[in-house]
C-alpha cells in the first residue's frame, strides 16, 4: 500500500511517500511554490501529483497550519498536532515522550502517556522563538545558519522580547566587538530562553525534537539540561509528513 | 427538622435517625448561580487565593445560608478540611466530628461509627431502619446508573447529578424518591444513544459541569461517575449493616483500595479512556502518578480551579485527547 503525506508549513511543504510502512521517497518545496507550481485552484486546492512526480498512490493525508489551507482534494486533513505524534510514533517506537516541534512560525509542545495526546501547547501572538528568527539573525551576521547553531558556549544576553529589535540589539552587540562565536551562541541561547515559558510546564524524561531547528546543535545542548534523554530521530523535518503517512497506514 | 451541614459524605443514616436533614453544603454551592460570591465571601475573610475553591465555597455557604451546624470530617479528607473546621468553629458553629479511619480496617470503622452513633444518641436498630428506607432510594439511583452504561439511555450529566445528590437526597427524602421514580420511568422509554467513546469520569466532582456537554459533542459519553457513584452508595445494598457499608466506600480511604473498584468498573464499563478531574491545589492531584501507573488505561489528567466552565486551554486538551483515542478505538476495530 502506498501512502502519501504532506506538511505544509509556513517555509516549506514537505512531502513524504511510503510504501507498506517504509519510506520510499521524501522531498521539500519552498510553500510559495508549491501552491504556484504544483497546485490549482477548483473550489479546493489540488495537488498535480504528476507535476510532482508522484504515481499510484492508495491514500493520501495533509497536514500544516490552518484548516483551510491544508484541505486538499482527495486528501483526508489532519491537525498538526496528531500528525507529529504519529510521526514520533513511527520515528521512535516510545509511548511516553515530550515533543517539540519548532518550526518556520509556530512552536508547538506536545505531551504523550500511554501513546495519547495529554497536554499541548502552541505559541501564539510572537514567532520570535521560531525558525524564522534564527534565519534572520544569521542574515544579520552574514553566515550560514548551520553555522551559526553549532555555537552554544559563553553568551551574551540579548533581551528584547521582539524578534525584530533583536537585530538592532545584535547590531550593537557588534559594534561592541564581541566575537562571532559567542554572538552565534547569543543568538541560540536567546531563542532558548523564549522557549523556556512555554516548556516550564512539560516536565518529562524523554524529549523529541523536531521541525527545522531540532538540527541545531546548539539547542539541543541546552535543551539535555532539562531532560533526562533528547531523542535523536533521523528525519526532525519531515515528522509531520511522515506521522499523515503513519496515519494513512493505520488508520484510514 | 433541624438542619445539619456536611462537608462531604458521612453517615446520613445517623444523622436522620437524630431527626436531623443533612444538607450537602458542596451541592449548595455549586449550583448556586453566584456561586462566585461564596468563594468571595472565604478571600474576604482571609482564606488565601491558592487554595482548594470547595473549601472556600463550603466556607461561604456556611456563612450565609444560617447553617448553626455541621459534621466535619476530620480523618479521611484532606487537611485544608481540618482548618476549615477550625474556622467554622471560631464563627461559632457546632461541629460534629467524624473520622474514616486511616487503617481501614472492620473493627476501627465500627468504632468511629458507634462514637457518632453515641453523640447523636441513636441505637444501632433506629440505624438501621433509616438504612432500609435509604437503600430503596439507592436502588433508584443505581437504575440511573445502569441506564447509563447498560442501556445507554441516561447521558453522563443526569448520571452525574442524580447519583450526587444522592449525598443528602436533597434535603427530602421522599420528594427525592418521587423524583428519582418519575426520572427512571422517563429514561426507560428513551431510544439508546450510542456514541463512539465510553469514557469514565474519576476524581472529585467537577467544578465544571459543562464537560458532560462538551464531551458528548467530541462523539463520547462518560459511562462512569467514579466518587458522584461512591456517594450513591451502590453497594449498600449488599452491606450487612451500616459498619460495611462506609467500610466499603473507596473515597477516603487509600488510593489502592480505589484502584481495586476502579479496574472493576474499567471491565465491566468497557471504558476506552478516563478523564482524571483533580481540583487546583488539592493534594488528589498526586494520587494521579499512581492512578496512570496502576491503571492500564489512556488517563487525562484535567484540572479545575473557580471558573465553573471549561477553558479554551481544557477543552484543546479534551479534543487532543479523544481525537486520538477514537483513531485508537476504529484501529481496534
Amino acid at each position: 500500500m502506498r501512502v502519501l503525506g504532506i506538511d505544509l508549513g509556513s517555509r516549506e511543504v514537505k512531502i513524504v511517500l511510503m510504501e507498506d510502512n517504509t519510506i520510499i521517497h521524501s522531498m521539500k518545496v519552498s510553500t510559495m511554490s508549491f501552491y504556484r507550481n504544483y497546485c490549482s485552484y477548483d473550489g479546493k486546492i489540488i495537488v498535480d501529483l504528476k507535476k510532482l512526480n508522484i504515481h499510484q498512490i492508495d491514500k493520501a493525508v495533509s497536514t500544516g497550519y490552518g484548516k483551510n489551507n491544508t484541505d486538499l482534494l482527495m486528501f483526508t486533513p489532519i491537525n498538526e498536532i496528531k500528525a507529529h505524534v504519529y510521526g514520533g510514533f513511527y520515528q521512535t517506537d516510545l509511548n511516553d515522550f515530550i515533543l517539540l516541534d519548532i518550526g518556520g512560525q509556530d512552536v508547538k509542545v506536545v505531551k504523550v502517556e500511554k501513546g495519547i495526546t495529554t497536554d499541548l501547547e502552541l505559541n501564539e501572538k510572537c514567532a520570535a522563538s521560531c525558525g524564522r528568527y534564527l534565519e534572520n539573525m544569521a542574515n544579520i551576521l552574514e553566515i550560514s545558519i548551520e553555522d551559526m547553531s553549532k555555537h552554544y558556549q559563553n553568551p551574551v544576553e540579548l533581551n528584547s522580547t521582539c524578534a525584530v529589535f533583536s537585530e538592532s540589539e545584535l547590531i550593537g552587540k557588534i559594534a561592541e566587538g564581541i566575537s562571532i562565536e559567542r554572538l552565534c551562541s547569543s543568538v541560540n541561547y536567546s531563542l532558548y530562553k523564549r522557549l523556556l515559558p512555554l516548556l516550564s510546564k512539560f516536565k518529562g524524561k524523554k524529549l523529541i525534537l523536531t521541525g527545522g531547528v531540532a538540527s541545531s546543535v546548539a539547542i539541543k545542548k541546552y535543551l539535555k539540561e532539562d531532560y533526562e534523554e533528547i531523542v535523536s530521530i533521523e528525519e526532525p523535518q519531515y515528522n509531520g509528513a511522515i506521522g499523515c503517512c503513519y496515519y494513512g497506514s493505520k488508520f484510514l | 427538622m433541624k438542619k445539619i451541614g456536611l462537608t462531604t459524605t458521612v453517615p446520613v443514616e445517623i444523622l436522620i435517625a437524630a431527626g436531623y436533614t443533612p444538607i450537602d453544603l458542596n451541592n449548595i454551592f455549586i449550583t448556586s448561580r453566584d456561586y462566585m460570591k461564596y468563594i468571595d465571601i472565604a478571600e474576604r475573610d482571609g482564606f488565601p487565593r491558592s487554595l482548594c475553591t470547595w473549601i472556600k465555597g463550603i466556607y461561604g455557604v456556611c456563612m450565609q445560608n444560617d447553617i448553626k451546624e455541621i459534621v466535619g470530617v476530620v480523618e479521611g479528607e484532606c487537611s485544608n478540611t481540618k482548618s476549615l473546621i477550625e474556622v467554622l468553629e471560631l464563627r461559632g458553629i457546632k461541629v460534629y466530628p467524624f473520622s474514616f479511619p486511616h487503617s481501614h480496617k472492620t473493627k476501627d470503622v465500627e468504632h468511629e461509627i458507634n462514637k457518632f452513633m453515641n453523640l447523636f444518641n441513636v441505637a444501632l436498630k433506629e440505624v438501621e431502619v433509616i438504612r432500609k428506607r435509604l437503600n430503596e432510594i439507592r436502588a433508584l439511583a443505581k437504575e440511573i446508573d445502569e441506564l447509563t452504561y447498560i442501556d445507554n439511555k441516561a447521558t453522563g450529566f443526569e448520571n452525574h447529578l442524580y447519583q450526587i445528590s444522592s449525598s443528602d437526597f436533597k434535603g427530602d427524602i421522599s420528594a427525592f424518591e418521587v423524583d428519582l421514580k418519575k426520572v427512571v420511568c422517563e429514561m426507560k422509554n428513551r431510544k439508546p444513544i450510542n456514541r463512539k467513546l465510553r469514557l469514565g469520569y474519576i476524581g472529585v466532582p467537577p467544578m465544571t459541569p459543562d464537560i458532560y456537554a462538551f464531551v458528548e459533542n467530541l462523539n463520547a459519553n462518560f459511562v462512569y461517575n467514579e466518587v458522584q457513584r461512591e456517594f450513591a452508595f451502590p453497594r449498600s445494598d449488599e452491606a450487612i449493616d451500616i459498619y460495611q457499608q462506609y467500610y466499603d466506600y473507596t473515597y477516603p480511604y487509600d488510593t489502592q483500595f480505589r484502584i481495586e473498584e476502579l479496574k472493576k468498573q474499567i471491565n465491566v464499563r468497557k471504558l476506552d479512556g478516563i478523564i482524571h478531574y483533580t481540583q487546583a491545589f488539592c493534594y488528589r492531584a498526586v494520587a494521579d502518578i499512581v492512578l496512570k501507573e496502576k491503571l492500564d488505561i489512556p488517563i487525562l489528567n484535567i484540572e479545575g480551579d473557580k471558573l465553573n466552565t471549561l477553558d479554551a486551554r481544557t477543552k484543546l486538551r479534551l479534543e487532543a485527547f479523544l481525537d486520538m483515542l477514537l483513531d485508537l478505538k476504529v484501529a481496534k476495530k
